[in-house]
Formats: structure tokens, C-alpha cells, sequence
């Protein structure tokens, strides 16, 4: 059969640095192709290359034998290929249905178009692409996370006349089945799908071949049902992976208790009750959307709760800001899920981003250089595992693994003994997973103690001495060490009551 | 503790770099000053000389000061567009207090400062606390204080400054005119605390994203004041060296100011949407921007082609500013060494 | 949702310049004879065509200050050219807008394609256009032809020609809003990544909103000469400040992405006519500055009060 889309020796570079060197690939008419790889091996720069974002410095990709270089967005929409991106690229204020359309939203190019003429045709389009919950005269800013990534899936989906790319199109879907029935529909009119995935077992259910990349470079293709795990990530990381082992961890809910929540309510929280206690790993399971993100963002100071308390260290405090959080006994640090937004100071150095919390404290007149900082931040970077070399780079110029370190080693200098961390590996390589788990274990054995929410079931289960379940704002369950389990997080996070028998039956 | 760092970091062999952005770009501007006074004595041969540098150390000396305000405040995302007004309350104020006497100066200047400092505090809470766009809130606080100014004086600002600023504006130690040694001990002063000292570092923090330098623990609405206010008060003093530079005040004394002191921030190297500020660079921005209008002044040059190339060496030094020149200049850079 | 529209279309501007409008013709009841009312349009049409093209600029999260050199330049241009008669006139008008629409393109260039921030950029081009003015014309002074200065400055079939030609400008908006176009342009506004990954070519959308901020200004300088039926190599320094403040009068966000040129329009309109009312009321011209001050960061701050109202609706 021929090729739909070949790649041969595609390469890359921005400035110094290399993002793709030299990439081979296939992909058939009608097939789901996987591309496997830890961050920084170069996905998102195949994709944007192939979306016509970005340009290439050398190789070519050929469509139906035809050699296509597109060079925007609109470029590869002309050669049939439609992208759905990682980072949602829908304009907040508008319509669903503008948000579809664009960037020709009115069909004639002087003249405006109706606007019911407008939503019509791109209410067809949704009831192609079977999305009936979702109006298309609603604002998009006025959708949930779930909505706005199915409406980034459908224009892709309909723009999609060859190739279809995405980018982590799950990551906030609450299930797949969606997405993988309009997949089929795709294929079965002969378009490729080109699918990008940290989760291995989805793309084992969707994807026929998966091309491994490693340091931009392609390691080759599989068919992923002669492959097992251990092999991927073997091409994915060039050596066997660390196995995943349970660590047995006793519940030490002997340590003293650093911080408690007596029937916290806000928007989203209807009466949390809850204890953390030095020394544990406290995990919080649940859907996207449960309550959890305000819950962690009260600890942090960025959020008030409209009634309850919150005890820090035995005292009933008031979180009223994240200055406030830090300074109040023990102190408690948190670190939030967004790296770009929230966390990093992109044009200062890496050493001044983990020590600002030293200087945040003091006054004004307190003096500070390169190398002042970089000896203050090298204990918290030696415990995150951050390279010291990269201690002077600009920290918009390392990788997210890297910027993820930056953050924490930031959060173990504020020196507080509480660390509130919101999807702490959230879109990092498997090596920094590693690095931020022993941190954490370590953190916690000098006394600490951690409360972590996680996107990734199996992280869970792999670190909490305790684990926590919200489901609509409400702690439903508590599950004991020795009673975590996927299964058991999956069920509980589906809501109390019989929603658990069918959840479990789904998930075994 | 010891950890193996991932594939990707050993893969990652990139160096940091010797030579910041900021850096090139404060060379480049230094060069082209230095160039342009020497070179100047090709075109008249009463340029180019030692006078000539003097003179434009001390004419900028009064855009430096204002420049680092104004750069302060461009670090934090802002704009101040008080700085013409802010040099003329500090004009007015020190004419009328002074009266022409040396009586009380120990108490007046540092009164005009603090109270210039205080309305651009007040600039400062209406664009943290109360949300104002920055542009609005100075330019609107421009219009009030130059108001006040055109109100309390009725239009003609009245009194002296203190002789004893007359004369610190006409002596020289050892040939340099003291403007300049104090130009040179502010640069030192100003330098340390923007680049040096941990309120230079908060305040790029709070430049650089302000989410993350609140949770960080930064007081980034009190950092922002500051900048305000600081930024307010470097005008005024401006201003109070400016009546004494002139013998009194005027109404549009500080009009010549505004659009440069911008300009020499920018034109220095920092990015005018925050976050990326070295006052080093303003300093050069100021130096190149006062040298050249000197040298066409002093070369007979009209007003419209003067405007015309100040403009263009503005424009000039923005194209070459851009982050793809720095990144072909820091390759050339490491390669030579 | 009605609050918002309100909030997003003209209405509240236009609600604040009818209270103006019933103030001033209450403390000053000559204000209300036709003559009156069309010389106060005459007065507002520059700086309401100025405040208009800056919008199209910030809708798409860039900044203008070249608005002030442009003018200076176009009327510098008119004042020294001597064309007479209406085909004089429209030749005019004609080299008005090539000359604005040329220094838009310059700084649509440099912002959109050489990627140099826009504060910058446009500040170095204002002051180059008010070099070339100062080069053009030396001094205050040129020549208007008489046409424009009675005709332009008149009324067609009763209806005062700066009314017709501000309605015109809001047409031309509530039309341009709606194609893509326009749809594109607040697009880049709310979010250039968001925009540029929908296939929308950003820079190309910059571009053009430099082009019409060009031509708009150029209208402004020409309609200004009309005025004041003389020129000067300065005539747009103060309009610098005010074109914003009548923006930011309208409720447009600076940042970009909301906003509406039609406010603009009528906040730049609300400007002059608060002077106006200030000057009739008696207040000592030295304080209107502060008086203008002052309402320019309560007309913000109300804004942003409709828009918190308007968010917590949204919330609820």
C-alpha cells in the first residue's frame, strides 16, 4: 500500500538548539499511527512542522507522493491536514460557532453573513461529528474544560480531509469513547490520524503502528501489538525502565497534624473535612472538574473560602494570600499546575527563580547576584535533580521537565513544611517523573508532608500513604495505604453509590 | 543526594550563555555613543573633542534620572506618562519653596520628593488596586498635576531656586562638572538597586509573570507602588535640578522629557511589555540620544531633519534589537571565543 | 446577557454624552441652536476619526502612537498643497489617505512582520512624520482652499457634513465587525497564540489595523485643516493623549479584544463636549485639565465596575 505521508530526514532547529534531527516516518491511508516519546524528544515540533506552524531546516514530508512544505495553518488545512492542538487554540469571547468556522467565519469574503446562518452551519458540523450537549451559540468561555477540548477535536475533525493530528486529545476528555467512534468514522474514509499520547494504554486500544522518538530523532516504527511496555520504553528512554514498583508505604497517620480543614465550603467545596499529617504523602484523586483545583488553590492562599476553617500547625488561620501561606507555621508552599502562567519566570535565570522566595521575604535593600543565587538555589536543585549547568540558563529556555524541577526546588526553598502541589508531573518526561518521586519521598521522611493531586491514577497509587477521593466537591472516600488501587480510586472517583459498581466493571 | 539526570539532559549539551542579550545590546549602544562623539570630529572639527562628551554627560544627566523611573515602572508592565508633569511640580515646588534663598533646602528637596512620590504612589494604587490601564492612570495624573501646576502658579511659576543649586550646577571638581559626578554616583546607585538588590529582583519578578511572584510570596501590588512612586519622585528631582540648571521654573519644562525617557529605556535594550530592564542600557539609550541631538544642533541642522533622524536612530536601534540579531551575535560570539 | 451588550456596544457612552449633551444645553440654552450643534461636531469629527483609527489598532492588542505624528504630517501636507474647488478637495483627500495609509503600512511592517514592539515602533515613526511635517511646513500657517474650509465644514441637505461623515465611519464598523475580517481582528485581540493556531494569519490582521488607523488619522488631519482652515507642523501633538483617553472613554480594553470603534467615536465626541460644559459652567480653564483627569479614570472605572457585574453574572 502506499504511504498516505512520508517523512524523510526531517530536522529542525531553533537558534543553537536541536528539536528534531533527522525523523522517518510512514503513515498508511487509514491507519492511527502513534508517536511515543518523553518531552523534549521532539513531538511537539513534529506536529507543528506538519501543521505548517513551524518550518523545517531540512528533510521533506510527501502527501500522496506529492511533496508538501506547508507554511501556516491554512497552508496544511489546503493539503487536507488539521490539527488539534495540545494547548486549546479557541478564542475565549466567541461563539462555538465562530470558533468552528474561523478563520472564515462569514462565507463571503467583503460581506458579513448572517449570524443565524452562521450558527446553522456550524451546528451541522457538530451533529456530524455527533457533539449534541454543546449549543453552537454558546461562549466558549462559558464551557467546561471537557467542552472546549471536543470543539478543538471537531475542527479538527472537519477540517481533516488526509491527516488528522492530535496532540493529547484526552487529556481532558473524562472518557475516550467519544473520540475513538469519530476517529473510526475518520479512518474508515481512508484519512491517517497521526495521534499523540503520554497514555500507553489508549494508544494501544486507537493505534495500529507508533513511531518512538528519542532527542528528535526516530528510534523506528512498531506494530504495537508485537511489542510489549517494557520495550517502548526501552526506545523511548535508550536503556529498561526503572520497574514501577509499589513502594510499601505504612500510613503514618502518626505524625503530628500540620494541617486540617473542618467543613470548608467555597464555590466548588460543600464541607471538606480533612487532616494532613507530618510525614505523609497525602494523594487527592478525582475527575477533572470535582472541586479539587479550588481546594488546593485555598491552600495556597490564591482563594477564600466562604465559610469553615483551616487549622495550619493547630492554629485557626486565614490563607489570605500566598505570602500569607508561606509565613504561617509551619508554612506551606504551593506550586501550581500552570508551569508557564503561574510558575516561571521565563527571562530570569534558573538559579533566580529557585531562590526568589528568599529574597520575597526580606527587604528591599538586601543585595544579590549571580552567584549569591546560584549558591542558594544549589541544595534545592541538587534535591530535585536538576542539573547544576543549567542553573544559569534563562528558564524560559529549558525544557518543561526542567522548568517543572525549577518550580519545586522553588517550593522546598521557601523552606515551609507543607507542599501543596497540583499535578506535579503533569506533561513531564519519565526521567524528571522520577527525580520529582524521590524528592517527594524524601521530603517527606525528613518530616514534611505533602498533599498532591494527580491527573495519573498510577502515580497515586505509586506514592500516597493516604489517599483522598473528591467527587462533587465532597471527600467521598479515604483510602488507607494498603487499599489503593487503581480500581478502587477509579470507582470512588466516579461518584458514591451504585455510579461505582458500573465504573468498576468499566475499568477492570 | 545523588541523582542520575535523564537522557534528555546529557543529550542537551547547550551552554549558558556568556553573553546575555542585555549585555550585547549595552555594548552595542556604548560603541555607538563613542563612535558618534569621536566620529563627529570628521564632520566639524570643534566636535568630537572632551568638552564635547562633558556637555552631553551633563544635558543627559537630567533624562538618566528620569529614564530610571521610567524604566522601573516598564519593568513592572506599566507606562508613566506623568513624567512631564512630575518635572514640573518638582520645578514649581522647588522654585516657590526656595525663594531664591539657601533657608530650609535640608527639608525642602526631600519634601518635593517625597510628595511627588506620594501622587505617583497614588498613580500606582489606582492601576494595582482599583485596575486603571497604566496608561490611563499617569497620563490621567499627568493632566491633573500639570493642572494643579498652571492653577497654582496662574500661569506664570514665580521664586528662584536656592543659589546654593545654582552654583552645584556651575562648578566642576577637577574639570567635571558636578551634575555629572552625581549623574555617575546615581548610575551606581540606581544600577545596584535594579540589578543588585533583592527590590531590583522582586520587581523584575513581579515584571516577569506577576501570578507567579504572588505565589511566590512577593507583595506584587506594593512592589508595582513603588515602582510608581519612585518613578514620580525621580522626576521631580529632575525637575528641582532642572529649575536650577535654568534659574526658575517653567510650565513645559519636563515636555521634552517624556517621550524620551521611553525611548532611552527602550532604545537600551528593555522590553517595553516588562520583565526584561537594565538600567545600564537605559543609561546608554539616554547618552546616545542626547549626543545625537547635540551633534546636529551643533551642527546647524534644522529642526525638521534633526526629528526626522532621532526618530530613525530610535527605529534603527530597535530593528537591531530584536531577539533574531541577538541570537546570530551570541552564535558569533561563541564561536570566536 | 443584555448587560454585556450593553456593556460591549456603544450604548453607555452614548447614555453618558445625551447627559452631557442635556447638562450643557441646560447651563447654555444658545447650545442648542442648529448652528451651535453643528459647529460642536465640526470641533469633535478630528479627534472622534483619530480615537476611531486608534481602535482598530488596540482591538487587536497593539498600541498606536503614531496617531500624533500622522496628523501633523497629513495637515502639514494639505496646508502647503493649493488645490481649489471640490475636485481640489477630493484630490486632497485623496493624498491624505495615501500618505496615512502609507505610514500605517510602515507600521504595520515593522510591528507585524519585524516583530518590533509596538510601543516602540510607533513611537520612533511619530517622530520621524513630525520631522517630515516640520520639514514640509516650517512654521503654522499654508493654505486651505475655501471649499474645504465652508464646505466641509457646512451641512448637506441640512444634516451637518461632520455627522454624515462620523455615521459613515460607523457603518463602516458595524460592517467590518462582521466580516471576517473584523471577526479575525478581535480574534488576534483576545488571544494572538489562540488566533494564530485557528489558521488566522496574525500578522496579516496586524497589519491592516495599522492601515485603517493609518487612513482614519489621515482623515482626521484633513478634516481638522478643514477647521481650523490653516495648517501647522504640530497640529497632532494633542491629540496624543486624548485619542486614548477617548478610547478608554469608550470602554474599549486596552490589551485588546473588546471594544467597539462606534465608542470610540462617541467617546471622543463625550471629550470635547466636556469641555465645553466646563468652559460654559465657568471653571477656570487652568483646572479643566484636572476636571478631564479626573472623569477620564471615573469613565474607566465605571467600565470596569459594568464588566465586573457583567463577570460575576456570568459566574452565577
Amino acid at each position: 500500500m502506499p504511504e498516505r505521508i512520508n517523512i524523510t530526514n526531517l530536522s529542525k532547529r531553533y537558534g543553537a538548539t536541536v528539536a528534531l534531527s533527522g525523523v522517518d516516518m510512514g503513515i498508511l491511508p487509514g491507519e492511527v499511527h502513534a508517536i511515543l516519546g518523553e518531552n523534549g524528544a521532539g513531538k511537539s515540533t513534529l506536529v507543528k512542522i506538519l501543521s505548517g506552524v513551524v518550518s523545517s531546516n531540512a528533510g521533506t514530508i510527501s502527501l500522496d507522493e506529492a511533496c508538501i512544505r506547508p507554511s501556516s495553518i491554512i497552508e496544511a488545512r489546503r493539503c487536507g491536514i488539521a490539527t488539534a492542538f495540545q494547548e486549546l487554540s479557541l478564542i475565549p469571547n466567541m461563539t462555538v460557532a465562530e470558533n468552528i468556522l474561523l478563520p472564515r467565519a462569514s462565507s463571503g469574503r467583503f460581506w458579513p453573513e448572517s449570524k443565524a446562518s452562521i450558527f446553522e452551519r456550524a451546528r451541522e458540523v457538530l451533529i456530524e461529528w455527533e457533539v449534541n450537549d454543546i449549543s453552537s451559540q454558546s461562549i466558549v468561555a462559558d464551557l467546561t474544560l471537557a467542552q472546549r477540548q471536543r470543539i478543538e477535536l471537531v475542527r479538527a475533525l472537519s477540517h481533516a480531509r488526509c491527516l488528522l493530528i492530535l496532540d493529547e486529545p484526552t487529556a481532558a476528555l473524562p472518557d475516550t469513547s467519544w473520540l475513538f467512534r469519530q476517529i473510526h468514522h475518520l479512518t474508515s474514509r481512508g484519512v491517517s490520524v497521526l495521534y499523540i499520547s503520554h497514555r500507553l494504554n489508549e494508544v494501544r486500544e486507537i493505534c495500529q503502528r507508533a513511531t518512538v522518538l528519542r532527542n528528535g530523532a526516530s528510534m523506528g516504527t512498531v506494530d504495537l501489538a508485537g511489542v510489549d511496555d517494557e520495550d517502548i520504553f526501552t526506545m523511548m528512554v535508550g536503556h529498561g525502565s526503572s520497574k514501577k514498583k509499589r513502594v510499601s508505604q505504612e500510613s503514618s497517620t502518626n505524625g503530628e497534624v500540620l494541617l486540617e480543614t473542618y467543613q470548608l465550603r467555597s464555590k466548588m467545596l460543600k464541607g471538606i473535612n480533612l487532616q494532613l499529617h507530618a510525614g505523609e504523602i497525602l494523594g487527592v484523586a478525582g475527575l477533572e472538574g470535582q472541586g479539587q483545583q479550588e481546594l488546593f488553590r485555598l491552600f495556597g492562599g490564591l482563594h477564600k473560602p466562604t465559610s469553615g476553617e483551616i487549622r495550619v500547625g493547630d492554629k485557626v488561620t486565614s490563607l489570605s494570600s500566598p505570602r500569607k501561606a508561606l509565613q504561617v507555621k509551619p508554612g506551606i508552599a504551593f506550586v501550581p499546575e500552570e508551569r508557564k502562567t503561574e510558575g516561571i519566570f521565563a527571562s530570569l535565570s534558573a538559579a533566580a527563580n529557585i531562590s526568589i522566595p528568599h529574597f520575597a521575604m526580606t527587604g528591599w535593600a538586601k543585595l544579590v547576584n549571580g552567584r549569591i543565587e546560584r549558591h542558594l538555589a544549589a541544595e534545592a536543585a541538587d534535591q530535585v535533580g536538576l542539573a547544576p549547568r543549567y542553573l544559569g540558563f534563562e528558564v524560559g529556555h529549558l525544557s518543561g521537565g526542567n522548568q517543572q524541577k525549577v518550580l519545586l526546588a522553588r517550593a522546598l526553598m521557601t523552606g515551609a513544611k507543607i507542599l501543596v502541589l497540583f499535578d506535579p508531573t503533569r506533561g513531564v518526561d519519565v526521567g524528571t517523573k522520577q527525580s520529582i518521586y524521590s524528592m517527594m519521598r524524601h521530603f517527606v521522611d525528613q518530616g514534611g508532608a505533602i498533599i498532591f493531586y494527580s491527573s495519573e491514577l498510577s502515580e497515586l497509587v505509586q506514592l500516597s500513604s493516604r489517599c483522598l477521593v473528591v467527587y462533587d466537591g465532597l471527600i467521598t472516600d479515604d483510602v488507607a495505604a494498603n487499599e489503593i488501587s487503581e480500581e478502587r480510586l477509579l470507582a470512588s472517583a466516579h461518584g458514591p453509590g451504585n455510579a461505582r459498581k458500573d465504573s468498576l466493571q468499566e475499568a477492570v | 543526594m545523588n541523582q542520575s539526570y535523564s537522557t534528555a539532559d546529557k543529550q542537551d549539551t547547550r551552554q549558558a550563555q556568556r553573553f546575555s542579550s542585555t549585555s550585547i545590546a549595552v555594548l552595542t549602544i556604548y560603541s555607538l555613543v563613542v563612535l558618534m562623539i569621536f566620529g563627529s570630529r570628521l564632520v566639524s572639527p570643534s566636535l568630537g573633542g572632551l568638552s564635547q562628551l562633558m556637555t552631553v554627560l551633563y544635558l543627559s544627566s537630567f533624562l538618566v534620572i528620569c529614564a530610571f523611573g521610567q524604566g522601573l515602572v516598564i519593568m513592572v508592565r506599566g507606562l508613566d506618562l506623568s513624567v512631564a508633569s512630575m518635572i514640573t511640580l518638582g520645578g514649581v515646588l522647588s522654585t516657590t519653596f526656595m525663594q531664591g534663598t539657601n533657608e530650609g533646602l535640608y527639608f525642602i528637596i526631600p519634601g518635593i520628593l517625597l510628595i511627588s512620590a506620594l501622587v505617583g504612589g497614588i498613580s500606582g494604587f489606582g492601576i494595582t488596586r482599583l485596575s486603571i490601564p497604566p496608561f490611563i492612570m499617569t497620563m490621567a495624573m499627568g493632566l491633573i498635576v500639570y493642572s494643579v501646576c498652571l492653577g497654582f502658579t496662574e500661569g506664570t511659576p514665580r521664586g528662584f531656586p536656592a543659589p546654593i543649586l545654582n552654583a552645584f550646577m556651575q562648578s566642576k571638581v577637577f574639570g567635571v562638572a558636578l551634575p555629572i559626578l552625581l549623574m555617575l554616583i546615581l548610575i551606581v546607585i540606581f544600577t545596584t538597586l535594579q540589578s543588585y538588590s533583592a527590590f531590583g529582583r522582586k520587581l523584575n519578578a513581579v515584571g516577569n509573570n506577576p501570578d507567579a511572584a504572588n505565589i511566590a510570596g512577593i507583595t506584587v501590588k506594593r512592589m508595582t507602588i513603588s515602582a510608581y512612586a519612585i518613578s514620580a519622585a525621580c522626576s521631580a528631582l529632575a525637575g528641582v535640578l532642572l529649575a536650577a540648571y535654568a534659574n526658575g521654573a517653567t510650565l513645559r519644562m519636563g515636555d521634552d522629557y517624556l517621550l524620551p525617557s521611553i525611548a532611552a529605556v527602550v532604545v537600551g535594550g528593555s522590553s517595553i511589555l516588562g520583565g526584561r530592564g537594565n538600567f545600564l542600557g537605559t543609561v546608554g539609550g539616554a547618552l546616545l540620544l542626547t549626543t545625537l541631538s547635540s551633534m546636529l544642533s551643533a551642527l546647524g541642522v534644522g529642526q525638521g531633519w534633526k526629528t526626522v533622524l532621532e526618530g530613525v536612530v530610535i527605529l534603527v536601534a530597535l530593528l537591531m534589537l530584536r531577539e533574531q540579531v541577538f541570537a546570530s551575535l551570541q552564535s558569533m560570539f561563541k564561536r570566536s571565543s | 446577557m443584555t448587560i454585556k451588550r450593553i456593556a460591549d456596544s456603544g450604548l453607555m457612552i452614548m447614555v453618558i454624552y445625551i447627559l452631557i449633551f442635556a447638562m450643557y444645553g441646560a447651563v447654555q440654552p444658545s447650545a442648542l441652536s442648529a448652528y451651535s450643534i453643528q459647529g460642536l461636531f465640526n470641533n469633535s469629527l478630528p479627534l472622534m476619526l483619530a480615537a476611531a483609527g486608534a481602535t482598530f489598532v488596540i482591538l487587536q492588542g497593539g498600541f498606536d502612537l503614531s496617531v500624533a505624528g500622522t496628523i501633523s504630517l497629513v495637515n502639514a501636507i494639505v496646508a502647503v498643497l493649493q488645490f481649489d474647488g471640490a475636485l481640489g478637495a477630493i484630490g486632497m483627500l485623496a493624498i491624505a489617505l495615501t500618505v496615512g495609509i502609507l505610514v500605517g503600512a510602515i507600521n504595520g511592517f515593522v510591528v507585524a512582520y519585524l516583530k518590533v514592539q509596538a510601543i516602540a515602533a510607533t513611537l520612533a515613526t511619530m517622530i520621524i512624520c513630525q520631522g517630515v511635517a516640520l520639514l514640509i511646513l516650517r512654521a503654522p500657517g499654508g493654505y486651505v482652499s475655501d471649499f474645504m474650509t465652508y464646505e466641509l465644514t457646512g451641512s448637506m441637505s441640512g444634516i451637518p457634513v461632520a455627522i454624515i461623515i462620523a455615521t459613515l465611519v460607523a457603518l463602516l464598523w458595524f460592517v467590518f465587525r462582521r466580516t471576517n475580517a473584523g471577526r479575525n481582528l478581535l480574534a488576534v485581540g483576545q488571544d494572538a497564540k489562540a488566533a494564530e493556531l485557528s489558521g488566522i494569519n496574525v500578522a496579516r490582521t496586524q497589519f491592516f489595523s495599522f492601515i485603517w488607523a493609518g487612513a482614519l488619522y489621515a482623515l482626521a488631519a484633513y478634516f481638522l485643516a478643514a477647521l481650523t482652515s490653516t495648517g501647522s507642523p504640530s497640529a497632532g501633538e494633542p491629540f496624543l493623549l486624548l485619542t486614548f483617553a477617548a478610547v478608554a472613554l469608550g470602554g474599549t480594553a486596552f490589551g485588546g479584544g473588546r471594544g467597539s470603534v462606534t465608542a470610540s467615536l462617541l467617546g471622543a465626541a463625550t471629550l470635547v463636549l466636556m469641555q465645553k460644559l466646563l468652559f460654559s459652567v465657568g471653571v477656570s480653564s487652568f483646572y479643566t485639565g484636572m476636571i478631564q483627569g479626573m472623569i477620564m479614570v471615573l469613565a474607566v472605572l465605571f467600565s470596569g465596575a459594568v464588566q465586573f457585574v457583567v463577570d460575576r453574572r456570568n459566574i452565577i
